[in-house]
């Protein structure tokens, strides 16, 4: 009987999809940078979700099979994109190459939306799932009353 | 204390208990719903419980020490639920097997029956006071 378990997993799952939803601003947002500190255009940036089984010390390991199957979501790593920037011919701008060509970052506008989309629509999944577990734990509460 | 609370209530609480976790394992298909190659979970008691429910008291051995072994079909406060992978779900092409609708629905069904237990038991302890009250006399 433990709904701080279902609460704690669905708050990993909102902090996810933040997550998400940061790099995807981030990218909509740098969708014509051409300079970076690492240099060259902006990269799209994609987060890496991980399940991780919830609480990894020793004694989690001795709870019974269903408990260990309860997993957390985490983002692992944020990864760049290795598609080849969009060349564009901008002789008169600043970073063109000998040849006039600027590399602008290779960001589809229709995909960054819909990911967006569907990061708020997991989002509210995550916030719903928290309520039911909160209403629930609420009810218990009233035992005896 | 476990005459003053009969099978039924027993049983209620049995099932409230089992439905906290599979509260737990919905939460956990819900926030890896985009996690690539992640299989949604599904937790089974309903059966089991049904089952114990028949069997309870069912050969029962007395024990005098709580060391020693349980004899009988075993009572319902020990019901094992078993998570495996959900075999009916779709499979994305990130390998992700958690259906939202799906998911969406056993949350709001299980919170519901929950709730429902919660409000029998309450049911049942009012019938105790009422009894232990004389009636509100």
């Amino acid at each position: 009987m433990d709904f701080l378990t279902g609460m704690r997993v669905s708050a990993s799952g909102m902090t996810a999809q933040r997550m998400r939803m940061n790099t995807i601003s981030s990218n909509i947002a740098n969708i014509n940078t051409t300079q970076t500190p690492e240099g060259g255009a902006y990269r799209r940036k994609d987060v890496v979700f991980e399940a991780m089984p919830d609480g990894a010390s020793f004694g989690d390991v001795l709870i019974s099979a269903p408990q260990r199957d309860i997993a957390r979501v985490q983002v692992t790593d944020v990864i760049s994109d290795r598609k080849a920037p969009l060349l564009k011919y901008e002789p008169d701008h600043p970073d063109a190459n000998p040849e006039g060509y600027v590399a602008y970052p290779n960001i589809n506008l229709m995909e960054e939306m819909a990911n967006q989309i569907t990061a708020t629509r997991a989002y509210e999944a995550n916030v719903a799932a928290m309520n039911s577990t909160k209403d629930m734990a609420m009810t218990a509460l009233e035992i005896g009353r | 204390m476990a005459d003053l609370l009969d099978k039924t209530t027993r049983a209620l609480a049995a099932s409230a208990d089992l439905r906290s976790l599979r509260q737990n394992v919905v939460s956990a298909n819900i926030a890896n719903a985009e996690t690539p190659g992640y299989s949604a979970k599904k937790l089974d008691f309903e059966e089991a419980l049904g089952r114990a429910l028949e069997l309870e008291g069912v050969g029962d051995m007395k024990t005098s020490d709580v060391r020693h072994f349980m004899g009988g079909a075993g009572s319902m406060a020990n019901v094992k639920a078993d998570t495996y992978d959900n075999p009916d779900a779709s499979i994305n092409n990130d390998g992700n097997t958690v259906d939202m609708e799906k998911e969406m629905s056993t949350l709001a069904e299980n919170s519901l029956l929950y709730k429902a237990a919660i409000q029998l038991i309450n049911k049942k302890l009012a019938a105790l006071k009422y009894a232990a009250g004389e009636g509100n006399r």
